[in-house]
């Protein structure tokens, strides 16, 4: 038995998307999303969906990849498209009807409209966390929290603990794995039915992982401060990112865009 | 200038790295989405060890790295509900700290610890379910048509939290007497200091 290594979705390609600063594409992102609330009719909507397919379409990301974020979605965007459409004893114009139940020509375009803004914002953040690995987002969002240092934040504690977790993840799961495994083989089960009885299957599992966590813990904060880590602040890193003039470029007509159809469609 | 102590930032960051994993350890998968995890256990167990500030941050860079390895987003306000303050919620369980380290000195095995534990993932997990229901709330308001019960709807879609908090608690009941006599007293009495 194997738990799956959850190490995001990142597809490490060489497009123009990928070498975007991910700055830029969480600007980007702020950019549509902003967009998708304020446009009112379907043209908006179909305007910006033509972008981000162009984008995905240059991010050279296999299909399969970008559409699986819409999986998660599934129940609410046909509780949306039904809630809308579906109609009890209806009074206004029905397309279909099926005794006291129609569906409603203005609430299924309602439907359609609110299902159609959804499925962007879920494919558009997917394109995200597939073209920029989590290390260059916790970068990106770093720089982007710089400012915050002036109101006491801790800016770079933030960075160095999501770069630390991140690091962490595949090593605490292959832990996870070998523990489990050793379980098993002797005579531990991990598919009982009921998630009570599963958790506490878990337990010898649980006990020695948080034990070598905090074992872990102890030898890597004595690690750091033996290297002189006295936090985060004023920390540099060995690969900088910046922002190029593409990058600035692309930021600036596309919002430009995103302005233009935000305020007429 | 250094806020947090290393020793606590490198606990903070390995507990979510743990919770990451306990989250892919899926206990029970709803039918309708949403998963029962034993996500919200090391969030809890630092709270308690470290207190609420050392909690509250776990929960709140698990949900960052949460939505930057699968983010679902519908709607701006829910990304900050889902993800930032649902897991910050469930750090408060630290308020709890100072009474259940006493208690679980004398005896970690005492019906008044594991009271303290259960109080402490109740509230932890009321909070995160109010913070769940409430982006919830925001989401079939926005996209169900006026007149349904947008707030009843949440509060279905989001059981999955109190059916994950009996998991919680009952791995947390038999994990944290076991692990208080290895980890959880060498932390008391530093006040979130360094060892």
């Amino acid at each position: 038995m194997r738990p799956p290594v959850p190490f995001g979705q990142y597809v490490p390609i060489d497009s123009p998307i990928h070498a975007l600063d991910p700055r830029t594409k969480m600007g980007l992102m702020a950019a549509v999303g902003i967009t998708l609330f304020t446009v009112e009719g379907f043209m908006g909507l179909g305007v910006v969906a033509s972008m981000l397919l162009v984008v995905i379409a240059l991010s050279r990301v296999p299909w399969h990849l970008v559409t699986r974020g819409l999986k998660a979605v599934t129940l609410l965007l046909s509780f949306t498209l039904l809630a809308h459409a579906l109609r009890w004893e209806p009074a206004t114009v029905s397309l279909v009807r099926l005794g006291p139940l129609a569906i409603d020509q203005g609430g299924l375009l309602q439907g359609l409209f609110f299902s159609a803004r959804i499925v962007i914002l879920v494919l558009g953040s997917t394109l995200l966390t597939l073209t920029s690995s989590p290390v260059e987002i916790t970068d990106g969002l770093t720089r982007i929290m710089r400012p915050l240092e002036r109101l006491k934040v801790p800016v770079g504690d933030i960075a160095m603990m999501l770069t630390i977790a991140l690091r962490f993840i595949p090593t605490m799961a292959e832990e996870a794995e070998k523990i489990m495994v050793a379980q098993i083989a002797r005579g531990a089960r991990f598919d009982q039915r009921w998630p009570v009885s599963r958790a506490r299957a878990y337990i010898p599992v649980l006990i020695p992982l948080f034990v070598n966590l905090f074992k872990r813990a102890e030898a890597l904060a004595i690690a750091m401060e033996a290297r002189c880590y006295t936090g985060g602040y004023g920390r540099t890193r060995l690969h900088q990112s910046t922002m190029t003039k593409t990058d600035i470029s692309v930021l600036l007509a596309a919002c430009l865009v995103l302005a233009v159809i935000a305020v007429t469609l | 200038m250094q806020s947090i102590p290393t020793r606590i930032l490198v606990e903070i960051s390995l507990c979510v790295a743990l919770a990451v994993v306990l989250n892919a350890l899926t206990l029970l998968r709803m039918p309708y989405g949403g998963t029962v995890s034993l996500v919200m256990l090391p969030i809890i167990v630092i709270a308690l060890r470290r207190g609420v500030f050392a909690g509250v941050t776990t929960g709140v860079i698990y949900g960052l790295i949460e939505l930057m390895i699968d983010p679902v987003i519908v709607h701006p306000l829910q990304v900050v509900l889902d993800y930032v303050i649902a897991f910050g919620a469930v750090g408060v369980a630290g308020i709890f700290r100072t009474v259940y380290l006493r208690t679980a000195e004398a005896n970690s095995r005492s019906i008044r610890g594991l009271a303290l534990l259960f109080l402490a993932v109740a509230l932890s997990s009321a909070l995160r379910y109010c913070a769940h229901v409430v982006s919830g709330y925001i989401f079939f308001a926005q996209y169900a048509p006026a007149g349904q019960p947008a707030i009843l709807y949440s509060a279905l879609y989001n059981l999955f939290v109190p059916v994950s908090a009996i998991g919680v608690f009952a791995a947390a009941a038999l994990t944290l007497p076991a692990l208080h006599s290895v980890s959880l007293s060498r932390a008391r009495g530093l006040n979130g200091g360094q060892d």
